[in-house]
């Protein structure tokens, strides 16, 4: 250090202050850029990250979203149109002034490729990579198949049926999902070079699981659930009993429902499959749909776990429809005529937890009462088919032992709804991502993958004084009154509004470059940088002269900024 | 003039700021801090509190204001916590003059930059107690000389230099060292100053009162000012950690407050005229703003009436004020105290609109 010569009269050089570290005044706690998972990435089954493209669309970078968005899922128009949209739930924005429509504009964006041919950021994987068998083309063989090109292997996908999608073509009616709309997306990821589709060839007839894993350098299993599972009321099961999934089925290949239909229909069950059949029968001519759900509807002190656990909108529909909804209820007693039913007995139900911690549910004597009914419809859900998988099979489903879907089996994962505790196309999108990443990892060397521990970011960590208040875009939908079997009902957004609406993001836990911190600093030691600084945001902290006030991090919008224990 | 453009040219220079034009070559900076896309005119290392408002406020100020500026700075604590001799916090030109007489000695310095035939700006800065209480006089005759002093009085409401005095700032019921809450009195028993409408008296050119809540509100004020030949006058809410009682945190939180509750209108008058007013979107109760100070913690003593009673007052005042300048806001404004805080990707939302 060079001594400085003081001598009367002389006087500080401009700027000399920066020769004295205020930074150690900090005594408990500094700065830090903390990326957090915004509330809708951390609830999405499909792994989006939906903060993450909106931030792009507020770049006014429509095709760098749609690369961020297929980076997990390659089937936006798909998802953007079936999923139950649990990011929109969670969206911190519902606090304020209603959730992002996150699910119109993945829709739009899913669209817009299509229409724009904006190819999948993809290589194709050298002919000689590895290749992965995958059985069952439905939404998670898919995805598993381009996440495995997408990490350079080769994929072969087996498919039973004679086209691919599974119950995305053989479940979910058109007025959800357009037949075109299906087809073009598929197309565009199947027509990946790295992929190839064998189709009539189910497990069991066709090919055989040891087979595949002798000739494969790992197997994905993504045969979904195609058996309805077993329905009787006390033992006792109707003649003429149609399960929906099968009612679904026959109705989409040949348009026609059974007779009984026309009449009074009770719906028993509580997912979107019991939704769409309620639907269709009533728009098909039933005098009368009703459907007993043990779940309740969505009301301001619905437990979430209570939740009737269907696409919201597709709630909201069905009651515009007419569709009668029993909740908290269980169907206790079937009233035959031979071996017809002309009535059901019903009875109230309450969830209570029980001993083991898990909600069971408890019948209310006396609340029992008599509906008359033309015909029953089982929609309780499906289990595997298990032929072909003889001793994989752990009851009804595969249960496999991690995220990544690895089964006891050595190189087998198993995915999607045959997972037992699954139940939507965006999980089975998310399994696949995640198979492909561990039979990567197995086949091509490298790390195993981890599970993403970042802390969320909710709504009590951001501060709204800086989100301007905008109105969630709201879509035009076809009138009860036209709605058929054929015309979708939800309508789409424009290119302006879904880029308004992506304005409303308020990117929770990730920077906005706002200029807040800087301008904020009443210390000057927040430093703004041209090129984004190693941590992605713009802004780094010059702990020289941070003398740990906080400000920064109360004033940051989204939480980006966290004070943290001072260390050392 | 060719001598001034010169002397900016230099300027520029000398403090690292972007070029006018590409036709300009500019040296790369050297460091993260030298290459700052705004002006430094007061820079890191001071030793202003944790969270301080004024250091904020200042900083503020100098960016809007420089680099073609002089300052002259009464005593307090800007004056303090900034020049610690032999160090300086400042890059402009900046002369230290006693509590009273900041704006006689800015008045000097601009008749003699005026007789040199120079532009340069003169800025005077003060605390309140440099301008409610000590160096009103001098003020005063500045703006009756019309000398072109841009004056800016950074109001934390007391005397927080030395000890946390009282000065005629201090709001009605805040407890202080010298007006201490108690069983004699609620804190201050005199009502806070109307300083502005004193200043605005001396039918200048622009007066005003701002906030650090406000960053791109006080930018703005501070452009409008520079821009006039003229005595001109801004005063800066600048709420104080130390001195008020709250978490360093909070100092930008308190101070929205302030404005939004009404207790700190912010205005612009000009030639003593009304000319302009942040609407408030949502009026907040006082107790918001209240509630979050230590100074003010004795009010909220549920068992002693005389705290309600004083609430009740500070509301009274805070509607008064919403009142008098017609502060309540009709419909949504962007710039209303609600708007021009919203941001987007990139940037304050204002700045793009």
């Amino acid at each position: 250090m060079t001594m400085t010569r003081l001598t009367r009269g002389a006087w500080a050089a401009p700027g000399t202050s920066l020769e004295f570290k205020t930074g150690n005044w900090r005594s408990t706690e500094r700065p830090v850029h903390a990326h957090a998972k915004a509330p809708c990435h951390a609830a999405c089954p499909a792994g989006e990250d939906q903060q993450a493209w909106f931030a792009k669309l507020q770049e006014g970078q429509p095709q760098q979203a749609w690369r961020a968005l297929v980076h997990a899922n390659p089937l936006p128009a798909i998802t953007g149109r079936v999923c139950p949209h649990p990011c929109e739930t969670a969206c911190n924005r519902a606090a304020l002034d209603g959730a992002l429509a996150i699910h119109n504009v993945e829709r739009w964006l899913g669209d817009e490729a299509v229409a724009r041919g904006w190819a999948y950021p993809v290589d194709t994987p050298a002919p000689d990579a590895p290749r992965v068998a995958i059985v069952g083309a439905g939404p998670g063989g898919l995805s598993a198949a381009y996440h495995c090109v997408r990490l350079g292997l080769n994929a072969a996908l087996f498919e039973a049926a004679p086209e691919a999608g599974g119950l995305l073509r053989s479940a979910i009616p058109p007025t959800r999902l357009p037949r075109d709309t299906l087809d073009a997306e598929l197309g565009r990821l199947l027509a990946l070079p790295g992929i190839t589709l064998n189709l009539r060839a189910r497990l069991g007839r066709d090919v055989t699981l040891d087979g595949l894993r002798d000739a494969f350098g790992a197997v994905i299993l993504s045969p979904g659930c195609e058996l309805p599972k077993p329905w009787s009321v006390r033992g006792a099961v109707p003649a003429d009993l149609h399960d929906g999934l099968h009612l679904l089925r026959d109705f989409m290949d040949h348009g026609a429902l059974p007779d009984a239909a026309r009449g009074d229909v009770i719906v028993h069950g509580g997912g979107n499959t019991a939704m769409d059949i309620c639907r269709i029968m009533k728009r098909a001519g039933a005098n009368r749909v009703t459907l007993i759900t043990a779940s309740a509807l969505p009301g301001p002190n619905t437990a979430r776990d209570d939740l009737i656990n269907v696409v919201p909108r597709e709630l909201e529909e069905a009651l515009e429809e007419g569709i009668e909804v029993i909740e908290h209820a269980t169907v206790s007693r079937l009233i035959m005529k031979g071996s017809r039913v002309t009535g059901v007995e019903i009875v109230s139900l309450r969830k209570e937890p029980g001993p083991d911690g898990r909600k069971r549910r408890v019948e209310f004597e006396g609340t029992e009462r008599v509906l008359p009914v033309d015909m029953v419809v089982p929609c309780v859900g499906e289990q595997v088919s298990p032929d072909g998988f003889e001793g994989v099979l752990d009851g009804a489903y595969f249960w496999p032992d991690d995220a990544w879907g690895r089964l006891r089996e050595d190189g087998v994962f198993a995915i999607g709804d045959a997972r037992g505790n699954r139940g939507t196309v965006a999980a089975a999108i998310g399994d696949g991502r995640l198979a492909a990443q561990a039979v990567a990892a197995r086949l091509l060397g490298g790390d195993a993958p981890v599970a993403d521990l970042r802390p969320e970011r909710g709504v009590a960590g951001l501060n709204t004084a800086y989100y301007p208040a905008m109105r969630r875009t709201a879509v035009a939908k076809l009138p009860v009154a036209k709605r058929g079997f054929e015309t979708e009902i939800e309508g789409g957004l424009s290119r302006a509004e879904a880029m308004a609406e992506a304005e409303r993001c308020l990117s929770c836990g990730n920077c906005l470059a706002c200029d807040n911190c800087w301008t904020m600093c009443p210390d000057s030691a927040v430093i703004k940088t041209v090129e984004a600084a190693t941590d992605g945001s713009h802004y780094v902290f010059d702990l020289d002269y941070c003398k740990g006030c906080g400000l920064c991090a109360q004033e940051c919008p989204t939480g980006y900024i966290q004070m943290v224990a001072e260390t050392g | 003039m060719v001598q001034d453009s010169t002397r900016l040219n230099g300027l520029r220079a000398k403090h690292g700021r972007p070029p006018a034009g590409p036709h300009e070559p500019q040296a790369a900076p050297s460091t993260l801090r030298q290459g700052q896309p705004r002006f430094r005119g007061l820079e890191a290392g001071h030793r202003a509190c944790q969270g301080c408002g004024e250091a904020l406020a200042a900083r503020i100020v100098m960016e809007n204001a420089g680099p073609d500026v002089m300052v002259a700075n009464a005593t307090g604590c800007l004056e303090v916590f900034t020049t610690p001799w032999p160090q300086s916090a400042w890059r402009v030109p900046w002369m230290h003059s006693l509590f009273e007489n900041a704006a006689a000695i800015a008045s000097g310095m601009e008749a003699a930059l005026k007789a040199r035939g120079r532009n340069t700006k003169v800025l005077a800065f003060g605390g309140d107690g440099g301008t409610y209480d000590i160096g009103f006089q001098a003020l005063s005759g500045m703006l009756e000389r019309h000398h072109d002093v841009l004056y800016v009085c950074y109001d934390n409401e007391a005397y927080m230099n030395t000890g946390i005095q009282r000065s005629s700032s201090t709001p009605h019921a805040a407890s202080t060292t010298t007006s201490p809450a108690g069983k004699e009195r609620m804190g201050k028993r005199h009502l806070k100053k109307d300083l502005l409408s004193i200043i605005a008296a001396h039918h200048i050119p622009y007066a005003a009162s701002a906030s650090v809540a406000y960053p791109a509100d006080l930018a703005r004020k501070v452009r409008y000012a520079m821009g006039i030949e003229g005595p001109t006058f801004l005063v800066v809410h600048s709420p104080c950690p130390l001195g008020w009682r709250h978490a360093s945190a909070l100092t930008v939180e308190v101070a929205r407050r302030a404005v939004e509750c009404g207790l700190f209108p912010l205005v612009e008058l000009e030639r003593g005229a009304l000319t302009n007013i942040m609407p408030i979107r949502t009026p907040r109760p006082v107790v918001d703003y209240l509630e979050l100070q230590g100074r003010f913690a004795h009010l909220f003593d549920e068992t002693d009436t005389r705290a309600i009673e004083e609430r009740d007052h500070l509301q009274a005042l805070a509607d008064h004020n919403i009142l008098t300048y017609g502060l309540a806001g009709t419909g949504d404004d962007p710039v209303d105290t609600t708007g021009i805080a919203h941001v987007r990707r990139g940037g304050p939302l204002a700045e793009r609109t």
